[in-house]
């Protein structure tokens, strides 16, 4: 009988051979991305993958993560889904609302929408949160991965609009995406600076790590409101 | 106050209590397309961290935080689907075809080459490739089959090639049937192509031809922002690759976008082309402007771009003068 270990509200890692990092399967039976199921005792486990999801990797490199059966998140970059059929898992009682610009990825999305009730996907460019501010309710987390040179921007205008007073922002900062030739290191620093002066009351920076061995050259970065 | 939300127009009170409301009914594809509509606009944009769960409780358009989301969910979807499919434009259809034509073109080549090299064996002489060849098989496997109308019959019968057993003749012939029906689908994907840019772009088809046509419009991401591109971009388009290399390398700054294979250019003297290129980018943007934006065909453009290409021509009959001819010598050298 594989073993199970509760590392966080939903988050689990289950032992069967070796280590692996789970989510209980909100839609039992299906896998979104070649991914394992593994049942324990009545309940079904899906592995994931911190090589294809950069909030498995954050989880594994011992960020925290604010997330419970009944959180609300907004999630940028949802591209088709591979880390947000986690999310749902996750927040089996709350809401995911999953922006994503790219009409391909869309498509696969909507296929995942379809059979999870907590996920609600919208089509639309996450650097123009007006544009989807009639849909999206005050947020717990939001959580970005966009890889764009304007991410820091793209956070903070997201966060002012939804993110609740005590919410958390978490994000992946891809060192590539903004300048192809710069250091990665300066690259990260610059942009946690950016985070932190961004606007005013700014963010303050829980956490930031880069997601070595799981991702090259990607930042988590886990910040909150200043006070 | 008045907010719009996605199930309707609110008018809240200081303290943010609902005054009054004005509720759409719960039909999902009118709550979808609504919602849709508010997308672009800006006025009674919901404040900061407003909640719609609340205010449609609080409004009585839900009687439960259940139904919002079962309600919200469903709404999501549909005005994604709807998204989605509109994305499919005529436009993104001859971008499926460009890509599938080049898939193709890529395997047939290889396949072709394969045949040749296996056939090559049984039948060294032939002199035939691609389709060619694969009719060939298709039509006698061995060549032994080769009746004395061919013209290869001679050849077929002094061959030095090996005696094709059935069970390889079989094989070949099955191959050589599957590159023959490649070769056919290309045809189909290029009839395809031209027939969608007669539709949907038909200046550019006049300008460009209908390849060059639809592979701009492939290589800009949509008839929409070729229209969109000044022609300076649109002399380099394509060039993105030679483009890199200039940025690692060094290299010399690419000029040539897939636009230099336009026959007004790829056949003018070398001293113009750079010229008839300009004035070519020129009247392909121009078409594609009225492509997108008019989409009615004006017969006069191809007139007034060979009149141009000609007045070029003229005023320089000749390569420039000595001076610069060796300066043009001195960097082809380089380049090598
Ligand atoms: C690295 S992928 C995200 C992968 C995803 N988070 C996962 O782990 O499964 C980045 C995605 O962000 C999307 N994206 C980039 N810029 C965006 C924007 N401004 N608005 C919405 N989506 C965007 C891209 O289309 C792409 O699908």
């Amino acid at each position: 009988m594989p073993e199970v270990k509760k590392l966080s509200d939903g988050v689990f890692e289950v032992i069967k051979d070796k280590k692996q990092l789970a989510t209980r399967n909100l839609d039992p039976g299906e896998t979104v991305y070649g991914e394992k199921l593994i049942p324990v005792e009545g309940i079904e486990y899906r592995t994931w993958d911190p090589r294809r999801s950069k909030l498995g990797a954050m989880i594994l490199k011992k960020f925290h993560i604010p997330l419970k059966e009944n959180s609300k998140v907004l999630y940028l970059g949802a591209a088709s889904g591979t880390t947000v059929s986690h999310v749902s898992d996750i927040v089996s009682e709350g809401a995911v609302y999953a922006v994503e610009f790219a009409p391909r990825s869309m498509r696969d999305l909507i296929g995942l929408a379809s059979r999870r009730k907590n996920l609600h996907p919208i089509l639309a460019d996450a650097g123009k949160p007006d544009s989807y501010s009639h849909l999206v309710e005050p947020v717990d987390l939001i959580f970005q991965d966009v890889a764009q040179p304007n991410q820091a921007e793209i956070a903070a205008r997201n966060a002012i609009r939804f993110l609740k007073k005590d919410g958390h922002l978490l994000l992946s900062i891809k060192a590539r995406s903004i300048d192809t030739a710069a250091n990665p290191r300066e690259i990260f620093k610059e942009e946690v600076r950016k985070l932190e002066q961004a606007f005013e009351p700014g963010f303050e920076i829980l956490n930031a790590k880069d997601l070595v061995p799981y991702q090259e050259d990607h930042l988590g970065v886990l910040a909150k409101f200043k006070k | 106050m008045k907010i719009n939300t996605w199930f309707g127009v609110l008018e809240t009170g200081r303290t943010g209590e609902i005054l009054e409301s004005r509720l759409l009914s719960k039909d999902i594809r009118v709550l979808a397309l609504h919602s849709l509509s508010l997308r672009d606009s800006r006025s009674d944009l919901p404040p900061e961290r407003f909640d719609p769960k609340a205010a449609a409780l609080e409004c009585g358009f839900v009687a439960s935080s259940a139904e919002y989301y079962s309600l919200l969910h469903e709404v999501t979807l549909e005005a994604a689907k709807h998204q989605v499919s509109s994305a499919l434009t005529p436009d993104q259809r001859i971008i499926q075809a460009v890509e599938a034509l080049d898939d193709i073109n890529e395997t047939t080549n290889s396949l072709s080459e394969r045949l040749s090299e296996w056939y090559g064996g049984y039948f060294p002489e032939s002199g035939l490739g691609g389709e060619d060849l694969a009719l060939f098989i298709v039509k006698y496997g061995s060549r032994e089959n080769v009746g004395s109308e061919d013209p290869l019959h001679s050849k077929a019968r002094a061959s030095m090639g090996a005696k094709l057993e059935p069970a390889d003749e079989a094989l070949l012939i099955g191959f050589a049937e599957s590159v023959c029906s490649l070769y056919e689908r290309r045809r189909q994907i290029e009839v395809y192509i031209e027939n969608s840019m007669e539709l949907i772009a038909p200046n550019l088809k006049l300008i460009a031809g209908p390849m060059l046509g639809a592979r701009l419009i492939s290589l800009a991401g949509s008839l929409e922002k070729l229209a969109g591109f000044p022609s300076s971009t649109i002399q380099v388009i394509g060039a993105s690759k030679a483009l890199f290399k200039h940025l690692r390398s060094r290299a010399p700054s690419p000029k040539h976008g897939i636009i230099y294979s336009h026959p007004l250019i790829n056949t003018a003297p070398w001293w113009v082309r750079g010229k008839i290129a300009r004035a070519v980018a020129s009247k392909l943007s121009l078409a594609a402007r009225i492509d997108f934006y008019s989409g009615e065909r004006d017969h006069s453009l191809p007139e007034k771009l060979e009149t141009k290409v000609l007045q070029i021509k003229t005023l320089n009959p000749r390569p420039p003068q000595k001076k610069q001819e060796s300066g043009a010598k001195l960097k082809k050298k380089r380049r090598k």
